[in-house]
Formats: C-alpha cells, sequence, structure tokens
C-alpha cells in the first residue's frame, strides 16, 4: 500500500486553497523566501497560471460572450467562476458546464439576460462537438414494416443534437461575431434582441451544424426527444407529420428508429 | 538536409492541414487528454493522423505526484487509447495537477524529500503497471522551493525515475527556466541526469516577466535555451526532440522551422 505523506497532504491542502479561494498564507509559510519575489507573489505565480489556463479555455468555449462583454470583464468573471467552480476531472473539456447558470445569477447580467442565452448556446456547440460517434440508420427499413410497426416508431435525434428556444434572437447574435463575412450580416444594434428563436445545433461527421428552425419544427423535435411514437406524432401534427419527419430525416436532424 | 528526429507537436489549428498535405515530419507528439474519448471526433482525427505518422502521447491527467487515488476512468481511457495507436512514448510530468478533486490543469511542483521520492516513485509503477508498459516522466519548470526540500531537482528527479525504473523526458527549456528561477547552473542540472534513462527532450519558449521567467509554451525557443540543448545533445546523442508550441500557436511551417533547427544542431553536436 503506497500511502502518501502527511506531510505532502496538507502542502497539496493548502496550496490547492491558494489556487482556488486566494487564501496563499498557509503555503507561503513552506515556501522558501528568495529573490524579489516574497513567497506570497511566488504562489500566487501559480494562482495567476491555473486561472490563465482556465480562463483561456473558457474564452475558446463562449468566444462570442468574450466579445460582448469584452475580454476584462470575461477575465474578471471566469476568476469568480474558477474560485467557485473548480474543475473535478481531468477532462479539460468537461469544464465549463453551469457558466450559463452563473451569468444569469450574477447582477452583472440582470439587465443584459439576452447574453447567457447566447453562453446556452456556446455550451451546446461545445457538447455537441464532443457527443459520441452514431451510426444512421436504413430508414427506407420504414417501408418494410407492418402498419402496426410502423405506428409504435419511436425517432432519435442525434446524442449530438440540442434543441433550443430562446426569447432572445441568440442565432442573429451569434452570427454576427463570427470572422467569416457572409451576406445578410447586419451589425448588432440593428438586431431586434427581444424575439423567439428556435435553433439547433449537432454534428454531421466532422462538421458542426447550427440552423435555425421554425416553432413546429421546434415542436416536433421536441416531441421527438420525448420518445413520441409516430402515433403520437401524427395526432399532434396531424397532416404536417410527414413533411416535418420527412424534413427532418433528410437534414439529418433524426438518425435512427426503432419499433416495437 | 539529413533525416533527423525530431517533431513538433500536434495542435488541433494544423490537423486538417496536415491530414490534406502530409507534410515531412519524423513524428508527433499528442496532448493524450484531448483524444480520450472513444468514438468521438477528436479520437477519429487522431487515428487518422496515427495512420500516416508515428506518435507519441504526452498527458497532464496522471497526476503522478498528489495525494487523490488515480482517476480509475482517466486510466481506462488512456490505456484503451494506448491500445489503439501504439504510440513509441506514454508521458506524463513529475508534479501533482489535482487534489481533493479539484483540478488544477497546470503543474505543480513536489518537495525534495525522501518519502516524496518513495511514494512518487510507487505511483509511477502502479501507473507503469496500469498502463502495461514504460512511462515517460518530465521535469517541470517550478517560480518556487518549498521548504521542506532536503536536495536539488536533479537529485530528486534522477532519485524518482531510478527507484520507479521509468523513462526520463528531459525538458531542456523548463530547466533553463528554473535555474534563472532559482540561480542554479543548468549544466550541473544536465551533467547529473542518468544518460541511460532518456526517451525523449522538450523544447519551448519562456517569457521574461521581470522578476522571474515563466514558461508560456508561446514564443520561439531563445538563444540560450538552443545553447543548452546542444550540450544536452553532446550528453547524450540524437534522442527524439520535440518542439512544443501551445499558446499564440504559429503557422506549422514555423513550427517545422524550430524543428529542423533542433535538428541541425543533432547533425552538428552529437557524438
Amino acid at each position: 500500500m503506497n500511502t502518501p505523506p502527511e506531510s505532502l497532504k496538507q502542502l497539496q491542502t493548502h496550496f490547492s486553497e491558494a489556487v482556488f479561494s486566494d487564501q496563499r498564507g498557509l503555503i507561503a509559510e513552506s515556501v522558501t523566501q528568495q529573490g524579489a519575489l516574497s513567497a506570497e507573489q511566488r504562489v500566487g505565480i501559480y494562482r495567476n497560471s491555473v486561472h490563465g489556463i482556465l480562463w483561456q479555455y473558457l474564452a475558446s468555449l463562449y468566444p462570442v460572450c468574450n466579445q460582448l462583454v469584452g475580454e476584462q470583464f470575461f477575465e474578471g468573471f471566469s476568476d469568480l467562476f474558477i474560485d467557485q467552480h473548480p474543475p473535478t476531472t481531468p477532462f479539460l473539456a468537461d469544464y465549463g458546464d453551469g457558466f450559463a447558470a452563473f451569468m444569469r445569477e450574477h447582477e452583472a447580467f440582470a439587465k443584459i439576460r439576452w447574453i447567457n442565452q447566447v453562453a446556452e448556446l456556446e455550451w451546446a456547440r461545445h457538447q455537441a462537438w464532443h457527443a459520441t460517434n452514431q451510426v444512421v440508420s436504413d430508414f427506407s427499413l420504414l417501408g418494410t414494416l407492418t402498419e402496426e410497426q410502423q405506428l409504435s416508431a419511436q425517432f432519435q435525434l442525434p446524442d449530438s443534437m440540442w434543441v433550443l428556444h430562446s426569447p432572445y434572437a441568440v442565432h442573429q447574435v451569434w452570427l454576427v461575431h463570427q470572422p467569416e463575412d457572409y451576406g445578410g450580416k447586419i451589425p448588432l444594434e440593428e438586431i431586434q434582441l427581444q424575439q423567439d428563436d428556435y435553433i439547433i445545433v449537432w454534428r454531421s461527421e466532422r462538421q458542426l451544424q447550427q440552423v435555425q428552425i421554425n416553432e413546429q419544427q421546434w415542436q416536433f423535435l421536441s416531441a421527438v426527444r420525448q420518445n413520441k411514437s409516430l402515433a403520437e406524432l401524427s395526432e399532434q401534427f396531424q397532416e404536417q407529420v410527414g413533411v416535418l419527419l420527412a424534413s427532418a430525416i433528410q437534414h439529418g436532424w433524426i438518425i435512427s428508429f426503432r419499433h416495437y | 538536409m539529413e533525416e533527423h528526429s525530431c517533431g513538433i507537436g500536434l495542435r488541433f489549428e494544423h490537423i486538417d492541414r496536415i491530414l490534406k498535405e502530409q507534410p515531412n515530419i519524423p513524428w508527433l507528439e499528442v496532448l493524450s487528454d484531448n483524444y480520450l474519448n472513444p468514438d468521438s471526433v477528436q479520437q477519429d482525427y487522431l487515428l487518422s493522423i496515427a495512420e500516416l505518422y508515428p506518435l507519441s502521447l504526452h498527458g497532464v491527467g496522471m497526476s503522478i505526484g498528489s495525494v487523490d487515488p488515480f482517476n480509475e476512468d482517466y486510466f481506462s481511457l488512456l490505456k484503451a487509447l494506448i491500445d489503439r495507436v501504439n504510440p513509441q512514448r506514454v508521458s506524463d510530468h513529475l508534479c501533482w495537477t489535482a487534489v481533493h478533486g479539484r483540478v488544477t490543469h497546470d503543474l505543480i511542483p513536489l518537495p525534495y524529500t525522501d518519502e516524496t521520492i518513495r511514494y512518487v516513485a510507487g505511483r509511477i509503477r502502479e501507473a507503469q503497471e496500469r498502463l502495461e508498459r514504460e512511462i515517460v516522466i518530465e521535469n517541470v519548470s517550478s517560480y518556487l522551493q518549498y521548504k521542506q526540500s532536503v536536495m536539488t531537482e536533479w537529485e530528486f528527479f534522477t532519485a524518482v525515475v531510478e527507484e520507479a525504473d521509468c523513462g526520463l523526458l528531459l525538458d531542456v527549456n523548463n530547466i533553463y527556466v528554473s535555474a534563472m528561477n532559482h540561480n542554479f547552473d543548468p549544466l550541473d542540472y544536465l551533467h547529473a541526469i542518468p544518460t541511460r534513462r532518456v526517451r525523449q527532450i522538450h523544447l519551448a519558449g519562456y517569457e521574461d516577466r521581470g522578476t522571474h521567467l515563466l514558461d508560456t509554451h508561446g514564443n520561439h525557443v531563445t538563444e540560450p535555451v538552443w545553447d543548452l540543448y546542444a550540450q544536452a545533445v553532446k550528453q547524450l546523442g540524437n534522442i527524439p526532440t520535440l518542439i512544443e508550441w501551445d499558446n499564440d500557436v504559429p503557422e506549422l511551417e514555423i513550427l517545422l522551422a524550430e524543428a529542423d533547427k533542433a535538428g541541425s544542431i543533432q547533425l552538428e553536436h552529437a557524438a
């Protein structure tokens, strides 16, 4: 049994307090005084380094939010988030969940709620990119099922898909802040922010996709996500169900089905 | 130019171009922690790269020196990745990165004591058993020294790798950064290294912050580090060498030019 030394446990505990709570006193007592920097300043180099790594990572996850609030504010806000929500796994890609909720709770965002909706969209993009690869069903097999089997069929969205509804025009805001130029790009101040937006984000092979959909498509995909059968979908969407289903399959928004 | 054994770190910004153009690079080092998830697009990219180039896996997630138990998920995913890409080397750092479940994603130094040597060497042996292969341990830059340390960093490093019976990744830039920060002669460090254990060398750029040098991996390798590298090549011979550049990642050509410069030094100075 390889038991860690007690002195090492204590040292790492104190170091961690300095890095994530800015309580440098205890670990500074264990650090040699040398040169122009005090022990606390030397510990501070590590706190700054850890926060710098995580802040830069958060800025890469939330690039539009970073632009919207400005780098200086984003860095300071990230510091608060990092101290209150330090990473808990060695997988850096896991980190950053809850950033939008943390924004929502912070008074600085009370009058600009739409920015945390942009953060939710950016987190959705990150999660979609890292989602597991999946095999697409052969949908022609649907036609070989009995009518009873068809009506019992349930459809699956890609694991990478995020179906978002926002009371703000977050898709347009996101587009405006992309480096690529495209036709119809309008300045942020000309966007009517308060309008319902329905967006889906998913990954197709090695391409991240993000498109606006209409309210009915959003309701349809939400119903599919709830594992509603084709019979239930038909009842909810009536004569529109065929078009909605065919369009979803064609765009890759539905990738598989099962029946009973 | 003759062949040399100097590679570059694979950065995501360059993957599409490397896959498309397949430039002549002896080998690539991969930040393994970014590619661990099976059936992910990240690992798909890596498997495509692995078909074209020899790879080494380099991580920060083992947290070798931590008092926390090893992360089971991390080791099982790393083992699976090793089995898939069959890397030349698997490396991590002589430091700790996490404690009490809080992960810094940074390289925090250890105190240089006999009990730390025994503990950390035991952890490395356990890591090697879990991964069923030798791992290679790298020296880190440091900005402080602990009062409880009773030996030099190179004495500590040497004792750990000998007791753990593992490989050694010599980061020449880190030696230089720590030497300047703690006022020792980098050649004393270099000359004390157990030559037969050195599997790989790292080179990178630091930043001079006035009061200290900071290991940023965000710039060209500096002249004093090139000079120290030449000394290392004289002492060690042609050890596979890697250019690390993690921040403000430049165009691929700049990384390849740095690797060629390291290669020229190998050809000039190796015995």
